[in-house]
């Protein structure tokens, strides 16, 4: 099925970023239930679940090209967004390898690879390009293999190096974050890079990750949801520019609050890397107006329950506290009450117009 | 979150000889007896030196190698003019070291992770180089806007000898750059900045 990319909206400026009704429907609605609380939420990475969204390693939508050009923009203006140490060149082809035959395979009408030993070719037709480069060799690209191939993939990435049982963050690219700084934290541990996450420490929700994560296995990727919230569609929300997108936070109105606050959601998944043992961790985000997830019935009642009864110290943490009451009172008036079904699936195929 | 229990904010122990060491070296920002900052030492069973700032011009750096007694190893001092003189020479120390060498750091945070990183990139291992506080619980600030380190901060905000932000120091710290994090206190609101509290005496 061929995608019908939106190149030109932007995630910045006039910001003209929009969802088509498949986009929303699609949406990794990440609220199971009507409470929420940090936890070890990790699930295979297997093809299937709510959300067409799951069905392939690295999902590529409508907005793949345009959040391509924003990533471009964005290391422009910081190239440190992007910075791997010297020690990760094996997983930096193995990143390359897995998003290029991940690409292709999922998508075989705008991506396609071709190998002949270690002699490769690479097209992205969305984007235009097409590269013969020598797999191992990196002089035979245009850029290292990592940056050369997470400019052109949706979603921030990082590496993780395995050693003295641990996971060091030797690596990463990173322009659509929430608020973390990969300049900053590049080469810490797990906990450290974990350490401004409030609650989950003394729940043991990290040391428990960790765990599980030292023991990834290669062919066996697993995936889960987080969340936060942002004013605007904006990828950039990094703390390098936070005095440029901080201030968007007090143009909140009641009126205009369901069209410009949007749900964030990271689809976060984790492979283990066969050369280099390291672990790529993708954070692939997702950006959804709160006017349009209450076109789907069961999703604005669960949202306004979610918002209104978060614990306050995760409500702080995620930058919610100037415009949490105003949020809840948009959405109050979608939710009626009734007891929801467990899960996150729209269970509706069409979406009413926006009013 | 200016004092918090963020988990990247190293948590220190007294420092003790690591008895697998072959040899053993200490450096400390300020003059301390030696048995102030670390156990063992006059047990030790291989040789230590002892490295401090001594923060003059009058001294040379030479080795003073003090007679031992009885059983006890070798203990040899130097005292450098500033922090500066002593991570140069520690440089070219590092590149001659081999297996057994263990590293012990203490003093002001800034200077215990300057050293631990000339440890990391001369090839030790974390254990092989420990750091311990002493003195001054001031802060380096990494300006995560201009990315500038400003250097002794003793308040909740500080104003970044870079871009003039106006940064709140974040508990959260790295040890690659040997500094906590600065963000901007009033980028949501610009002038709205809470009062200044001296935190790092």
């Amino acid at each position: 099925m061929t995608i019908q990319f939106k190149p030109d909206e932007t995630f910045r400026d006039e910001f003209s970023y929009s969802n088509s009704d498949a986009a929303v429907l699609r949406f990794p609605f990440p609220f199971p239930e009507d409470a929420y609380m940090y936890s070890v939420n990790i699930e295979p990475h297997v093809r299937g679940g709510p959300s067409p969204a799951f069905d392939n390693p690295f999902d590529v939508d409508e907005h793949y090209v345009a959040e391509c050009r924003e990533r471009a923009k964005v290391l422009e203006q910081d190239p440190s967004r992007c910075k791997v140490l010297p020690h990760m060149m094996a997983a930096e082809w193995d990143t390359l390898e897995l998003i290029m035959e991940s690409f292709a395979t999922s998508y075989p009408e705008h991506f396609t690879l071709t190998r002949d030993g270690t002699s490769w070719t690479w097209e992205n037709r969305p984007l235009g390009i097409r590269d013969s480069f020598t797999f191992g060799d990196a002089s035979t690209l245009p850029l290292p293999p990592f940056e050369y191939i997470t400019r052109q993939a949706q979603g921030d990435f990082t590496l993780q190096d395995q050693r003295e049982d641990n996971l060091f963050v030797d690596g990463g690219m990173v322009t659509t974050q929430a608020d973390w700084s990969l300049d900053f934290d590049v080469g810490m541990t797990f906990h450290q890079w974990h350490g401004p996450v409030p609650l989950a420490h003394q729940k043991g929700v990290f040391d428990r990750a960790l765990k599980f994560l030292l023991r990834l296995q290669y062919g066996a990727p697993v995936r889960r949801l987080n969340w936060t919230m942002t004013v605007n569609p904006r990828l950039d929300t990094s703390p390098e520019n936070y005095p440029q997108w901080g201030p968007d936070r007090l143009t909140l109105t009641p009126e205009n609050i369901g069209r410009k606050l949007h749900l964030r959601v990271e689809l976060q998944s984790l492979f283990r890397l066969p050369r280099s043992n390291a672990i790529l961790f993708g954070i692939r985000c997702y950006l959804c107006s709160i006017e349009d997830l209450a076109r789907v019935g069961v999703w604005g009642k669960r949202l306004h329950r979610v918002l209104r009864d978060l614990h306050p110290e995760i409500a702080d943490y995620k930058g919610t506290t100037r415009y949490r009451d105003m949020a809840v009172a948009y959405l109050a008036p979608f939710d009626d009450g009734a007891e929801l079904p467990a899960g996150t699936a729209p269970r509706q195929s069409t979406l009413a117009p926006r009013s | 979150m200016l004092v918090s229990d963020i988990k990247s904010r190293p948590v220190y122990e007294r420092l003790g000889v690591d008895a697998s060491g072959r040899r053993h070296l200490v450096v400390s920002d300020a003059p301390r007896p030696l048995a102030e900052v670390i156990d063992g030492a006059d047990s030790a069973a291989a040789p230590l030196g002892y490295w401090v700032v001594a923060a003059t011009s009058a001294v040379d750096a030479q080795p003073q190698a003090e007679p031992a007694t009885g059983n006890a190893v070798p203990l040899e001092r130097r005292a450098f003019r500033a922090v500066p003189h002593l991570l140069d020479r520690l440089s070219h120390r590092l590149a001659q070291e081999t297996v057994g060498f263990r590293l012990y750091a203490v003093g002001e945070e800034g200077f215990v992770w300057n050293v631990a990183k000339l440890a990391r990139e001369a090839g030790l291992e974390a254990a092989e180089c420990r750091t311990a506080h002493a003195g001054s619980l001031r802060r380096r600030v990494f300006c995560v806007h201009c990315k500038t380190i400003t250097e002794d901060v003793t308040t909740s905000l500080a104003a970044c000898d870079g871009c003039g932000a106006h940064l709140v120091v974040r508990d959260h710290f790295s040890r690659h750059l040997a500094a906590f994090m600065g963000v901007q206190a009033d980028a949501e609101a610009p002038g709205e900045l809470p009062p200044v509290e001296e935190l790092f005496p």
